[in-house]
């Protein structure tokens, strides 16, 4: 893989967010017609409005208000929240790194369990251990977000048999074990659905695997059915695993907002979640984009594992 | 055959079932065979005549919905139906060896091709990692490849057909194995390279004394290198004994009926030289056809980016009721040249048909299309499978305005049918409902429909069965001396193309480097090139069938 | 259908349509109740002989608002996905069709929207517009769209190159018979399976909304909406979430099942072996 690869890769990236920053533009700025009525509500007054819309800067045409706000976005101008009179970085520099722990430990126990469990699924297709393991990805991937952390939370968290607790969020800094101790319940949530979803991919991936030409072919040159599985089998089955994996990563942003709104985990989902009702445009456009940024980089080192991994990217 | 003693291979008597949702399926009756050391057996069958499972069974390897009925499988009087699975893996590899169709696919993508032998030697022959590599690379060597321990470090996607065959059968090779199963080693290959693959089987097999099953559906090609032959047919040995004694005296009547399918230079199927005094009616000149498009970057930045050339320079004429042949391998320009004369591709150059004469794609209207029809290769494929065969056929009656009215078009399309031989009622079929041979009658049907001047065929028997093939062009020779329409007929078996053809043509990564009347084909003064496909091609088995 | 006989998986798929289905024509007239009378007597009760899941924080009945609030729930799936695939369809059939840079162009675009995920996408849009089921379906249905278009270029694609639409090609065929007659109703089944599946995702993105108070309003009976309502008591009588939760994943499970037994049945057979 050469440096023109990732160029390219970066490129698209950035062209990506491009994108979206003028989709996020455009909805927020452009379709309600007048943002200013979006922000102070149906019953401001003429002169609130028209104050409102000098301040914003909203008569001038809509290209240049774009440029311009990128061009302040770009130097690290994010504006200042609405609601809260803090500027956004500030505001988003926090919720991130919340965010990303609780993001972190949703990756790093569906990784572990996922994966494995998605290869044995696949290697056992259509006998005991893989009709179980499938029926739990298939429900996995009907329950949305809000009804397991429900459901979670009634059975591991209702009073009297408090597990743990129903909510919240102590900084680790502040004392270590209540910080893993509130982080269990939404990191759980979002892991099982991100589980079935994985575990579903992986599952279809080793069995196509295991039914094609070459592992036969090894099998019939009398090799180990676990040398077959270990150097045949899995090495070709990771590449796309670990495609399936950043698709989810799109997935689990969705979900971290639904979570931490149920969890009360003060990250990006929350401040976003606040945005929204208090229509908060700086925020909800910088978390958005933020959002989309991960969520794009992630592709782009998925690629770049996959390339680590399949010979046919690397030398093509 | 040989003494039962001698016998390295055996099956007895064997037989074999699926279970489908439809109910068991038969696919072997009462199979029986016998190979000893050093010989060669040919086991040659259509599709579906059961042959690989035969492979199948032999290495143990049936789906889980096999069914074995009664019969011995024996490795050197062994039976392997009574081994355990530990036994099965150490004897597969080490005592049998198995060489598939396709090496892109047999072959693991991610792993080095050294790493894939070397796996072979260290699990049965207990070689450390070094040695095995060192003796891997003995092996490729040995198998003709130029430069061995480069090789061995490549990936497969690296290779070529060819080299990956070759790495495939050193596999197979290399624990000297007591018998080797060849399933069609090389009908995913080039004609030159499977030639060259073809006699590196006979010299290894000569070298080691290997005892072969060589699988194919090619009688032309096991005719030359079996020792003995045994043809199957839905599922049972029809007829098995030495080589030339089945090709030479048939007893049954299908060895009869598949060895006169076989295509053979010296059956003609139509005359050899085309009607007298015939006018041109096909001139292709400087004709050339690019592939890509240039991406918008390069286009904007006026950069002549790299357009790979499918054809290039292409110039010859065909006659009134001519038959042209044009061969070559795959990659050739063929297909190319045909595709752009049927006006799917996009040509520098230029095209005359009759007295019209066009410069590129877009001037080809649909006068032009109706008088050029083209064939094309996969049955499968060429038919819209949402129509039934009467809208396939009554579409160029309706475009051209052939045939107008529901009564018209319907009475129309029953001749068609007729001509193709169909019966009328297959009108009201979905493609899938027809077989391989019959989709491809109806694709022949649309193309006559037109009532063309020019029928374009590219390939059109590649896809199907041996004796379908000879159906489907003794169909096509019928019609086109009917109808008096000149057709090219694109094709990579030489054979059938000295059968038919009156002129040949031959194509090499996209130039014409020769052409020349059938009746020349021998001549001193062919290209070099047309020599070694013509050496290549298996001598077909001759005959009197 | 014989073929789905055969489908284990898709025939519990089936089934659990079958029974969503039921609910979603007759829920109002087999509930057993008026979902919103309450019956302060027995409220947060468990189930009962008369409450068979048991009553919500009002005393209502919640066995009668789960099959009353079938239709919205269903109904909401189905018209949001309808609408995004019809929009996606024409955009990724437009785009496969037209070819060269129109479609790199409209592809970059796409992949640019993709980047947005559809919670987040349809919270946006919602916003905007204000919530409500009708906005909710909107802004589910603009967020399907990109995924959709893809989709269906990818299968535009793929027919474009067989050989039956170039033998019309070269026939001399016009455009608009090539693309109507030839190549989209062969497009129409990746495209079926892909929206069946999606019907499961825009029922869990609306229950989602309704949770959050941005899609369906009281007194709709809603799923997600009950969830909401339910949530401060849910320690006391979890049959309130659980029992709206179970059908959610019910209905969503019953269509995500469905649409893979389909791609199975469509898909060619036999592609190794």
């Amino acid at each position: 893989m050469n440096a023109g690869y990732l160029a390219r890769r970066l490129a698209a990236v950035v062209l990506v967010l491009l994108v979206v920053s003028m989709a996020v533009f455009a909805i927020t700025m452009i379709l309600p017609g007048n943002a200013a009525v979006m922000i102070l509500g149906e019953y401001a007054t003429e002169d609130q409005l028209k104050a409102l819309a000098a301040e914003l800067g909203l008569e001038r045409p809509w290209h240049v208000q774009y440029l311009e706000w990128l061009g302040r976005l770009a130097t690290g101008d994010w504006g200042m929240s609405m609601r809260m009179s803090q500027p956004v970085t500030l505001l988003i520099g926090d919720a991130f790194w919340r965010s990303a722990a609780l993001a972190g430990a949703a990756l790093v126990t569906v990784t572990v369990v996922a994966v494995p469990l998605g290869v044995l699924a696949g290697m056992r297709r259509g006998r005991g251990a893989d009709l179980g393991i499938g029926l739990f990805a298939y429900m996995g991937t009907a329950i949305p977000e809000f009804v397991t952390a429900t459901l979670l939370l009634v059975f591991l968290a209702a009073p009297g048999r408090q597990f743990f607790p129903a909510g919240g969020f102590v900084p680790p800094g502040e004392d270590a074990a209540r910080f893993l101790y509130h982080i269990v319940l939404p990191a759980l949530t979002l892991s099982l659905i991100l589980t079935a979803h994985i575990v579903r991919q992986v599952r279809s991936e080793m069995s196509e695997v295991l039914a094609s030409d070459y592992i036969r072919a090894a099998r019939l040159k009398g090799l180990s059915e676990a040398t077959v599985i270990r150097r045949h089998a899995l090495r070709n089955a990771m590449a796309p695993a670990v495609a399936v994996i950043s698709l989810d990563v799109g997935y689990l942003l969705g979900g971290i907002i639904v979570v931490e709104e149920v969890f009360a985990w003060p990250g990006l989902g929350r401040l976003m979640i606040h945005a929204l009702q208090n229509r908060d445009l700086p925020v909800i456009q910088a978390v958005t984009l933020v959002l989309a940024g991960v969520y794009a980089l992630s592709n782009l080192v998925s690629d770049i594992v996959i390339a680590a991994l399949d010979p046919r990217v690397r030398y093509a | 055959m040989s003494d039962a003693a001698a016998s390295v291979l055996g099956v007895r008597d064997y037989s074999l079932a699926y279970r489908t949702g439809d109910g068991p399926v038969q696919a072997l009756s009462r199979v029986d065979f016998s190979i000893a050391r050093g010989r060669t057996l040919g086991l040659v069958g259509e599709s579906g005549s059961g042959k690989s499972s035969i492979a199948w069974a032999i290495l143990r390897y049936l789906p889980a919905n096999a069914v074995e009925g009664g019969g011995r499988i024996l490795l050197s009087g062994e039976d392997l139906r009574a081994k355990t699975r530990q036994q099965v893996a150490d004897i597969r590899g080490r005592r049998i060896g198995i060489v598939f169709q396709d090496p892109s696919t047999s072959l693991n993508p991610t792993l080095m091709l050294g790493r894939q032998i070397a796996e072979v030697l260290i699990r049965h022959r207990g070689l450390t990692e070094k040695q095995a590599f060192a003796e891997g690379e003995a092996l490729l060597a040995r198998t003709g490849i130029a430069r061995p321990a480069e090789m061995m470090r490549r990936y497969p996607h690296q290779a070529s057909g060819g080299e990956k065959q070759r790495v495939v059968i050193a596999t197979a090779f290399a624990c000297n194995p007591e018998c080797i199963v060849f399933d069609e080693p090389t009908t995913a290959l080039d004609i030159v390279t499977a030639r060259q693959i073809q006699d590196l089987f006979v010299r290894l097999q000569e070298d080691t004394g290997v005892a072969a099953l060589y699988i194919s559906h090619d009688l032309a090609l096991v005719s030359r290198i079996a020792h003995d032959v045994a043809v199957i047919h839905r599922g049972a040995i029809v007829e098995s004994g030495p080589a030339a004694r089945i090709f030479g005296a048939p007893r049954e009547g299908y060895t009869r009926m598949l060895i006169a399918a076989v295509p053979h230079p010296d059956r003609r199927l139509v005359d050899s030289h085309p009607p007298d005094g015939a006018q041109r009616l096909l001139g292709l000149e400087a004709l050339t056809v690019r592939y890509g498009e240039r991406s918008l970057l390069s286009r904007m930045l006026g950069r002549a980016q790299e357009q790979v050339v499918g054809a290039r320079d292409i110039g010859f004429s065909v006659r009134k009721g001519e038959i042209l042949g044009i061969v070559g391998e795959s990659g050739s320009g063929k297909s190319t040249i045909a595709r752009a004369i049927a006006g799917l591709n996009d040509f520098s150059g230029r095209l005359t048909l009759g007295d019209r004469s066009f410069s590129g794609r877009g001037a080809l209207d649909r006068a032009y299309r109706r008088a050029a029809q083209i064939v094309f290769q996969n049955p499968d494929a060429s038919l819209n499978p949402r129509q039934r065969v009467r809208e396939i056929l009554s579409r160029p009656l309706k475009l051209y305005g052939i045939a107008r009215g529901r009564a018209e078009i319907d009475r129309r399309v029953g001749e068609l049918l007729s001509q193709v031989l169909l019966p009328p009622e297959f009108a009201r079929r979905y493609p899938h409902q027809l077989s391989g041979g019959e989709k491809q009658r109806v694709a022949i049907a649309r193309a006559f429909a037109a009532e063309p001047r020019l029928v374009l065929c590219d390939e059109i028997t590649s896809s199907l069965d041996v004796s379908v093939q000879a159906s489907i062009a003794r169909l096509l020779v019928d019609l086109q001396a009917r109808t008096g329409a000149t057709c090219l007929f694109i094709t990579h078996d030489l054979n059938l193309v000295r059968q038919l053809a009156h002129t040949i043509a031959v194509m090499y990564r996209g130039e014409l480097v020769d052409l020349f009347p059938v009746g020349a084909a021998d001549a001193p003064d062919r290209h070099p090139y047309t020599r070694t496909l013509l050496d290549a091609v298996p001598v077909a088995v001759g005959g009197a069938a | 259908m014989r073929e789905l006989a055969r489908h284990p998986t898709g025939l519990v798929g089936a089934t659990l349509l079958a029974i969503v289905l039921v609910a979603v024509l007759f829920g109002p007239l087999i509930a057993p109740y008026d979902p919103q009378q309450f019956h302060p007597a027995e409220r947060l009760r468990g189930p009962s002989a008369e409450h068979w899941l048991g009553t919500d924080q009002f005393g209502r009945d919640i066995l009668s608002r789960i099959l009353h609030g079938a239709r919205a729930t269903i109904m909401f799936g189905l018209g949001a996905t309808f609408a995004g695939v019809a929009a996606g369809t024409l955009i990724g059939v437009a785009a496969g069709v037209a070819g060269r840079w129109i479609d790199s162009a409209i592809m970059r675009l796409l992949d640019g929207l993709l980047a947005v995920p559809d919670l987040l996408f349809t919270l946006l849009i919602v916003t905007v517009l204000g919530g409500g089921t009708g906005h909710a379906m909107l802004a589910v249905a603009v967020a399907f769209t990109p995924g959709m278009a893809r989709i269906a270029r990818a299968a535009v694609l793929s027919v474009r190159t067989r050989e039956f639409v170039q033998a019309a090609q070269a026939r001399g065929e016009s455009p608009v018979y090539v693309i109507g007659a030839e190549v989209l109703p062969n497009t129409m089944g990746p495209v079926i399976v892909e929206a069946t599946i999606r019907v499961s995702f825009a029922i869990m993105l609306g229950a989602t909304l309704g949770f959050l108070g941005l899609g369906a309003q009281p007194p709709s009976t809603e799923w997600g909406l009950m969830i909401a309502e339910a949530r401060q008591f849910m320690f006391r009588n979890p049959w309130c979430v659980a029992a709206p939760g179970v059908a959610i994943a019910v209905a969503a499970l019953g269509f995500n099942l469905f649409g893979d037994a389909l791609r199975d049945i469509l898909d060619p057979r036999g592609r190794q072996r």
